[in-house]
């Protein structure tokens, strides 16, 4: 039963709407501060049942701790939070807490964790520790990604990811360098694989839902005679309906994409000075090497001649040292992270031309 | 007792019955030390003594007074007595016959040392033989019997040596270590006295019989010239013995010269040789130097000897000795120049013989003697400025030591005259090269000087040769116009040089155009030349040469009021923050990388003399005004839109701005940096004036020719710069803005004004119109991109370069053999070419983003739609 369900990789999350709520909220308090917190819940049979969740406490940036990675691209805070799922602190929350879910029934298998991000810019480094950092003991285990800017445009933005297998055997071995990534053919795309997503919502929710009023059929209501005729039957005041979606405001959402698009070419840039830098000192250190090695050949043809043991030729192993090839696996996210902008923007100008037909459908005079 | 005694030969007569005593111990002193000797005729008086010289001892030893008269006699009797050097006195042993038991003694030590084949006292004894043996060397002629051991010795090693090869057993340490040590001696010691070696091993007997009969040869010789030349006087004083170091008399008669010469130059670059003596000795030579050839070479191997002085890396040569260089290379080109038949050659060949010096042969022009002057005074003018470098330059001794500039510019022309004379004899094959040389030193002396220096330079130069010489490649010239000799050496260069002496005179000619002014010619040939494009190419001091010459040719354009052409030639040099370095002015202090000493060294040698320095500060305040003149409309342009470009002219002073900003309270301006920073400060907020006052009150302007036409340039170009400000910052707020308000606001006349606004529309700078009926500039408005037009715009420049990047990346990894990526058909050509032009245009081209997206685009996106 056990190795049954261990074959079974995860194929898709269904999220328990509390879980959505809990979450959205939890983000949307600390935009635009990164907020962290870990899920529970449990697979069955290839789905990742995430029934519920809990923040991370956010630590005092005053009392910065050392074990906290500081990611130049984010704030203290963002950065404090984003590492918060490996710290040491939060393991321990983590734990405590699940032992006192169960006491209160909850399902307390850790399945994961959630984050925040902006834009889709939740690609980097640390999302990569952290993921690699629950998905290393426990492969059923995900990342919720809840992208609040993109979720006040309207339509929720929620997404699931793991690391792929592929991936999590290159990071093990953390060796990113060109001659292993070109025979591992690992790319920028093979590092997340997302994991469709379903929201669930219980019975009870469902029917909940369905009591929820709809709009009065006449206009008018009556008013109340007395206090006790609001007690007895309070109005029921619609839900409001959201027109969030038909927000027409392309800019901004553009403007930020291309901000964040430019800042990762800028890194992409930064990288790319680095690497040649690289470069430049290895071929510089090499040309060093085999200049040594003709000079000691010569030498020793000449030692040869005058009949003395030559000397050994592979001392400059010992003599010169290589550079270190920098991590190419920074480059890789950047790149992996510029897909998920364009895929976006992609996204959202098919989402947007049908608005704009739309709106010239209708309004234009005829 | 004085040190010097009467010689004992003080006969000049024929009578050669005692060669001998030239080498003839004086017997009363004991100490080895004062034996000496002696020269001829030694007299304590000063007077000429033609007469007693030539006559009878009798007439010399009369005028001796107090003891050394009897002292004289007493050596003349005794001498006159002696037959042979060998000979041992009855009575009293001479020092040198004492020493000569000494060395029988430690060759009896060796001989026994051999037959118990103790090669560790033999080791001993030859040094003590060698050390002995030194005294005792006559003429280079060493005593038999020491020639005789040594030789023994040599094949006696040779057998043992050969020996050990056979036998297993094994020598004991102390045994091979002196076997060792004397193999080497041996080796280096006998290849002195190989000639004697030589003639011992062939007859032994007869060798250690034989008599010195080489001896008398240079004593005719002697005898023969002093007839000649009837220089007794001469000699006369010459009659002083002069104790050498060792104890050794040195001997200068004209007939030694070379001797003595020899040795000196054998000793060269060896270890101990104590060359202050050598110079002593050769000052002394030249004194009794007399026929030119003499003189050729004393001079010579005199004027190197004082260049080995200074040869230590650091420490240049000491001024007395310099300046006495520097007399000498004059008087050896005197010298040359009066006796035509003697010629200093590079190709010549040496004359190896030191007995006769060599003559005119049947056909030949010319005794050619090797060297060369041009060396030579390279290495004067290299020693003058190893000095002035090690001179503070704020004391008046610097000052002093710059005189000696003027002599050695002198000595420069005068060598150029003499290889120019030489060059005349097509048969001498004077290489072309050693003419292209001393031009470039003489360049090199006059590129960097105002004309006024130069001609006076010139005019010098011209009293020190006679009125009859004349220069081919220089000719006189009466009115001495430095420009004219600038242009006829370079010219010259050009013509007959390549490589670096070509790039150099080219740097020279536009250092010194641009020195005197002259903009555009100095620009146009600076172009020409290529030389930024292959700069890196050249050695570091060309490279130096040609930062000078930027930043002349920068300074220069400034002066002209070229603001824009100063910045743009400036920054490279200034833009780096490390002006000192590149213009050899100073060396930075090093705090992150290690610099070996070498290194250090290295570019301390580098470092130009004070007075040939550019002021560094007046270069930062040229640099940082034009700098300012150039960015404070471009912050106010940009200011409004940030993120559209990054367009920064110049980082250095953007940071200095944003340091000054960033200070809470500023105090008034104290230097240079802080009254530009301020004048910027006023000119971004329109308050020209005070901008003005700001950079008048900068002192370093006096420093510039011309200080009041600077001034009025700059006020000129500050009021021009503050009405672009004004536009660009204050455009957005007005509808309409009238030319005659503007003019009234910033003094300009409204020519001036429309001129300026029209070339701002013209280049897209503003959008605006000018209404010339109603004289007013319409602004118009909406015309600004949208954020996100300017950020997408930003966005495809970057996507280009990427793409392009990864192309440049595949030809590279294919070797460029990947055509089937071929996508720059139209983007190719403006890269290629963009470096330089696209500097000078960049203004001109204004931002072509602006044109691309310009098209009355209002209302973002959604607006196109409304309207299509």
């Amino acid at each position: 039963m056990v190795d049954a369900q261990r074959d079974v990789p995860v194929k898709s999350a269904l999220v328990e709407a509390l879980v959505v709520m809990k979450i959205v909220k939890h983000c949307s308090a600390s935009f635009p501060t990164t907020a962290t917190g870990s899920i529970v819940g449990m697979d069955n049979n290839g789905v990742l049942e995430v029934t519920n969740s809990f923040p991370f406490p956010t630590v005092e940036v005053a009392n910065t701790d050392s074990h906290s990675h500081s990611n130049n691209q984010q704030n203290d805070a963002s950065s404090l939070a984003a590492a918060a799922p490996r710290s040491k602190a939060n393991i321990t929350y983590q734990n405590e807490m699940i032992k006192h879910l169960k006491e209160v029934n909850v399902d307390a298998n850790n399945v994961g964790w959630y984050t925040s991000a902006t834009m889709g810019n939740f690609i980097n480094l640390s999302f990569i520790e952290n993921q690699y950092h629950y998905q290393k003991d426990n492969d059923k285990t995900v990342a919720l990604v809840h992208d609040v800017s993109r979720s006040s445009q309207g339509a929720l933005s929620l997404r699931a990811f793991k690391l792929s297998n592929d991936f999590m055997a290159a990071y093990k071995e953390g060796k990113f360098t060109t001659e292993i990534l070109q025979k591992s053919k690992l790319t920028f795309r093979d590092i997340v694989v997302e994991v469709p997503l379903v929201v669930h919502n219980s019975h009870l929710l469902t029917s909940f839902l369905h009591q929820i009023p709809a709009p009065p059929d006449n206009a008018e209501i009556p008013l109340p005679a007395s206090l006790d005729d609001i007690r007895r039957d309070p109005a029921k005041i619609p839900a409001h309906p959201s027109f969030d979606a038909l927000d027409l405001s392309i800019d901004p959402f553009l403007e930020k994409t291309c901000d964040l698009l430019l800042e990762s070419i800028e890194s992409h840039y930064t990288d790319l000075n680095n690497h040649q830098y690289y470069q430049r000192q290895l071929t510089r250190e090499q040309f060093k090497i085999t200049q040594w090695q003709t000079k000691r050949k010569a030498e020793n043809a000449a030692r040869v001649a005058a009949k003395q043991t030559p000397l050994p030729e592979d001392e400059w192993q010992r003599l010169f040292k290589l550079p270190q090839e920098p991590s190419r696996l920074e480059g890789m996210l950047n790149a992996r992270q510029v897909e998920q902008y364009s895929k976006q923007v992609d996204g959202f100008t098919a989402n947007i031309t049908a608005k704009m037909f739309a709106v010239r459908g209708n309004l234009l005079p005829e | 007792m004085s040190r010097f005694f009467r010689g004992g030969d003080d006969s000049s007569t024929e009578s050669s019955s005692d060669e001998e005593e030239l080498y003839s111990g004086s017997e009363e002193e004991e100490e080895e030390k004062k034996d000496q000797d002696v020269d001829d005729s030694s007299s304590d008086d000063d007077e000429p003594e033609a007469a007693a010289d030539s006559g009878s001892d009798s007439d010399g030893d009369a005028k001796k007074k107090g003891v050394n008269r009897f002292l004289a006699d007493a050596d003349s009797d005794s001498s006159s007595g002696d037959d042979s050097d060998n000979e041992t006195q009855a009575k009293v042993k001479s020092a040198k016959d004492k020493r000569f038991d000494e060395l029988e003694a430690t060759v009896t030590a060796i001989q026994n040392g051999q037959k118990i084949n103790d090669w560790g006292s033999i080791s001993n004894e030859l040094d003590k033989l060698n050390r002995q043996v030194i005294k005792q060397i006559d003429g280079g002629k060493a005593p038999k019997l020491y020639i005789k051991c040594i030789a023994d010795l040599e094949d006696f090693m040779n057998e043992t040596l050969a020996k050990q090869k056979v036998t297993p057993k094994k020598m004991n340490a102390t045994n091979a270590r002196g076997l060792n040590v004397v193999k080497q001696r041996i080796k280096k010691n006998n290849k002195d006295f190989q000639a004697q070696i030589d003639a011992y091993r062939k007859d032994s007997d007869d060798f250690m019989e034989s008599d010195e009969e080489e001896v008398p040869a240079p004593k005719v010789a002697k005898v023969r010239f002093q007839d000649l030349t009837a220089e007794q006087g001469q000699d006369d004083d010459e009659g002083f013995a002069t104790v050498g170091k060792g104890g050794r008399t040195l001997l200068f008669t004209p007939e030694s010269i070379f001797k003595h010469l020899r040795t000196i130059m054998e000793s060269r670059g060896k270890k101990n040789t104590d060359r202050l003596e050598q110079i002593k000795i050769m000052e002394k030579l030249y004194e009794v130097a007399v026929t030119p050839y003499q003189k050729i070479r004393v001079l010579m191997t005199l004027v190197s000897a004082r260049f080995d002085l200074g040869s230590g890396a650091a420490t240049s040569m000491p001024l007395e000795h310099w300046k006495a260089a520097e007399k000498e290379l004059a008087t050896l080109l005197r010298v040359l120049e009066t006796e035509k038949d003697h010629i200093v050659i590079e190709n010549a060949e040496e004359w190896d013989d030191d007995e006769k010096p060599p003559t005119l042969e049947d056909g030949a022009k010319y005794i050619r003697i090797p060297g060369s002057v041009v060396s030579y005074i390279e290495r004067l003018d290299d020693e003058l400025t190893r000095s002035l470098q090690s001179i503070d330059p704020h004391t008046s001794e610097y000052i002093e030591r710059l005189t000696d500039e003027g002599s050695l510019y002198n000595i420069i022309f005068q060598g150029l005259l003499y290889y120019e004379m030489l060059r005349k004899d097509a048969s001498l094959e004077v290489p072309q090269e050693s003419l292209n040389r001393i031009i470039q030193r003489r360049l090199d002396h006059v590129y960097f000087k105002p004309s006024q220096v130069v001609k006076i330079l010139e005019e010098n130069c011209w009293k020190e040769v006679p009125s009859n010489v004349d220069s081919e490649i220089t000719p006189r010239d009466p009115s001495h116009d430095a420009g004219h000799l600038l242009n006829v050496l370079c010219n010259y260069l050009f013509e007959n040089s390549d490589g670096i002496i070509r790039a150099r005179a080219m740097l020279c000619q536009i250092y010194f155009l641009a020195l005197h002014d002259q903009y555009y010619q100095a620009r146009d040939m600076m172009l020409t030349s290529h030389l930024q494009e292959n700069i890196a190419n050249f050695d570091i001091t060309t490279q130096i040469l040609y930062n000078r010459t930027l930043v002349q040719v920068g300074l220069c354009a400034f002066r002209k009021g070229l603001v824009y052409d100063a910045q743009n030639t400036l920054q490279e040099i200034c833009g780096s923050g490390r002006q000192k370095e590149l213009l050899a002015q100073g060396v930075m202090i090093q705090r992150f990388n290690q610099v070996s000493p070498e290194q250090e060294r290295l570019e301390k040698q580098r470092q130009l003399p004070f007075h040939m320095h550019i002021n560094l500060e007046l270069l930062e305040c040229v640099y940082l005004t034009c700098s300012m003149l150039l960015e404070i409309p471009l912050l106010a342009q940009t200011g409004s839109s940030p993120d559209v470009k990054k367009r920064v002219i110049s980082k250095t002073y953007r940071r200095m701005l944003e340091y000054h900003e960033r200070q809470i309270f500023t105090g008034p301006p104290e230097n240079t940096r802080d009254h530009v920073m301020q004048a910027s400060k006023a000119l971004a907020a329109g308050e020209w004036k005070k901008a003005t006052t700001f950079v008048h009150s900068i002192k370093i302007w006096e420093l510039m020719p011309n200080t009041e036409d600077i001034k009025t340039m700059l006020a000129k170009q500050i009021q021009e710069e503050g009405l672009r400000t004004y536009l660009f910052t204050y455009a957005p707020f007005y509808d309409t803005l009238s030319i005659a308000s503007l003019s009234t606001m910033f003094e300009l006349d409204t020519r001036k004004v429309s001129a300026v606004v029209s070339k701002m529309i013209s280049h897209e700078e503003l959008a605006a119109a000018l209404d010339q009926v109603t004289e007013t500039v319409i602004f118009r408005k909406g015309v600004e991109l949208s954020r996100l037009q300017s950020l997408a715009l930003t966005l495809s420049d970057k996507a280009s370069a990427l793409i392009e990047t990864n192309e440049r990346t595949l030809e590279h990894r294919t070797q460029g053999s990947a055509n089937a990526f071929n996508r720059k058909d139209g983007r190719g050509g403006n890269r290629g070419g963009g470096q330089r032009g696209g500097r000078g245009g960049a203004r001109t081209g204004g931002n072509p983003q602006r044109q691309a997206g310009g098209t009355q685009f209002t209302g973002g996106a959604l607006g196109a739609a409304v309207r299509g």
